[in-house]
């Protein structure tokens, strides 16, 4: 099973890739809207895939793979199995600082709750920060481009990142 | 104006928003320019009730023209009850021939020789469709108008579209049809709407279909504006696959407008438990509903966005496909085939 790694290919110059992965399909477009507009300074491809494994077809064409987000929704049971079937398609390289999880409405009620606990157990057993965005707009920034300049953070320096989690409105 | 015509007339006004009371009587052309002048559309839907049958009292209309009324109105805005299919079959071979005066003769002469009061009206629309109207009555007592049966039926398609129609009346209604259309029988047609528009476009054909083909795939529209040029989708091949098989199986572009779909069970338990034989001789009854406020819409869009696995159950794609929504699943077959399932209402 040919598996998600991080060193297969040579890096671009100035140039990161981000591959957000979502079962929903419904936050991927909007947050890759915001961290290619937001993003000056240098490329950030955004790959968008549904789960993992990613289609053969595209192995060749497909760029370095800098930062992988696993977008949950923790309003779906589904999406969470999801995320969890699909990290088993990741090569235990990735997991020095190249993935992270995305959890939305973690708000939402009970189940919510159970989820988030299970997404944080989850993402702690692979030493991966977890992030927590609403799709709702707070005074000031919208969530979603915070979200962008936090990602794209912690695209820039690939050393591990802190186990700690942040919480951004 | 007697108490009939009256109760009508107010059950025709009450159902419309004030608004559009001036123009339903517009198009009805029976009271003079002064007297729709004279008509207040502010006042309370009661007032206007008692001033309109003033007007029609003081121009000396009847009954006649209160159904003519209440015509224009289900013509106006037929999406209102609960209307069903049926389905004429063995057709003769003059049936092609019939033209609409032809229709429209046989099929009253028919129903006025079987039962002594009653009252049809015919009107033909602009697109080709029939409406009829009927108010029953039998050998002893005059026509019910506060509980006519409406009919629409487009001459030469096999269709014909009921509304209101009562058990005892079906089987004249029904050799009326048969007769005047020169067909052999007719048929429960198993679909059943609100909206009289959905179930004609889902019958006749008047959504846009799509059909397998190795070389069309039909344009995705996109809601969103295009993609940054930076941003690249995994797995877009299989997405526009899923949505093309969304399309072939529930139409391109808006759907006619279904609200439920209903699948009764009539299999037998398979189960591995402990059952005496006799438990699995019985029939495990269930009824499966899916409801919605769009139903092709939301089907469609289950299986495009993935939620739903391909490739799509002949038994959701039958609702398309043979122009259906109530089933009935047997043991004989996985799907529903027209030998095994028994027709029913």
């Amino acid at each position: 099973m040919a598996l998600l790694s991080p060193y297969s290919k040579v890096p671009e110059l100035n140039t990161a890739t981000v591959l957000l992965v979502e079962n929903e399909e419904e936050l991927q477009n909007k947050l890759a809207n915001a961290i290619v507009q937001h993003e000056k300074d240098f490329n950030v491809n955004v790959r968008l895939a549904k789960k993992l494994p990613l289609p053969v077809e595209n192995k060749e064409a497909r760029p370095r793979i800098d930062l992988i987000v696993f977008i949950v929704s923790l309003l779906s049971e589904r999406s969470l199995q999801s995320a969890e079937s699909s990290l088993s398609h990741l090569h235990s390289d990735c997991f020095l600082g190249k993935v992270c999880f995305l959890v939305t409405d973690a708000r939402c009620g009970s189940h919510t709750q159970e989820r988030l606990v299970s997404v944080r157990k989850l993402a702690a057993s692979h030493h991966c920060p977890v992030i927590c965005a609403e799709h709702r707009v707070s005074a000031g920034m919208t969530p979603i481009s915070t979200t962008a300049l936090y990602l794209s953070t912690l695209t820039r320096c690939s050393l591990t990142s802190d186990l700690q989690e942040d919480y951004l409105q | 104006m007697d108490e009939q015509a009256r109760s009508v007339l107010n059950r025709v006004i009450r159902r419309i928003p004030n608004k559009n009371i001036k123009n339903l009587l517009s198009k009805w052309n029976c009271l003079s320019a002064d007297q729709l002048q004279a008509l207040d559309y502010t006042k309370p839907k009661r007032m206007i009730v008692e001033h309109i049958i003033d007007c029609c009292e003081s121009s000396n209309l009847n009954l006649k023209h209160i159904t003519n009324l209440e015509m224009i109105y289900h013509l106006d805005n037929p999406d209102q009850g609960t209307w069903y299919a049926c389905q004429l079959t063995d057709a003769q071979d003059d049936a092609v021939c019939v033209e609409l005066t032809q229709f429209k003769e046989q099929f009253k002469a028919h129903l006025h020789g079987v039962i002594r009061h009653i009252s049809i009206k015919m009107k033909k629309h602009e697109d080709d469709a029939i409406w009829i109207r009927i108010a029953w009555g039998d050998n002893f007592s005059k026509p019910n108008h506060l509980k006519p049966t409406y009919v629409v039926h487009h001459l030469h398609t096999s269709y014909v579209f009921i509304s209101n129609l009562m058990a005892k009346h079906k089987i004249f209604l029904c050799q009326a049809l048969v007769v005047a259309t020169r067909h052999g029988s007719i048929k429960d047609g198993h679909l059943s709407t609100r909206s009289l528009t959905a179930m004609r476009d889902l019958l006749l054909r008047r959504y846009q279909q799509v059909f397998p083909s190795a070389q069309s795939k039909i344009q995705q529209e996109r809601d969103s504006p295009p993609l940054h040029p930076c941003i690249g989708k995994e797995h877009s091949d299989y997405e526009e696959m899923r949505h093309q098989m969304a399309c072939e199986a529930f139409g391109h572009g808006p759907t006619p407008k279904l609200e439920t779909a209903v699948y009764k069970l009539e299999t037998r338990y398979r189960g591995n438990g402990n059952l005496t034989v006799s438990d699995r001789e019985e029939f495990f009854r269930g009824v499966v509903r899916f409801s919605s406020s769009s139903l092709l819409e939301s089907l469609r869009n289950c299986v495009a966005s993935g939620m739903a696995e391909g490739p799509v159950t002949p038994l959701l794609s039958a609702i398309t496909r043979r122009g259906r929504n109530s089933f009935v699943i047997t043991d004989k077959g996985p799907g529903v085939s027209s030998q095994a399932s028994a027709p029913r209402a």
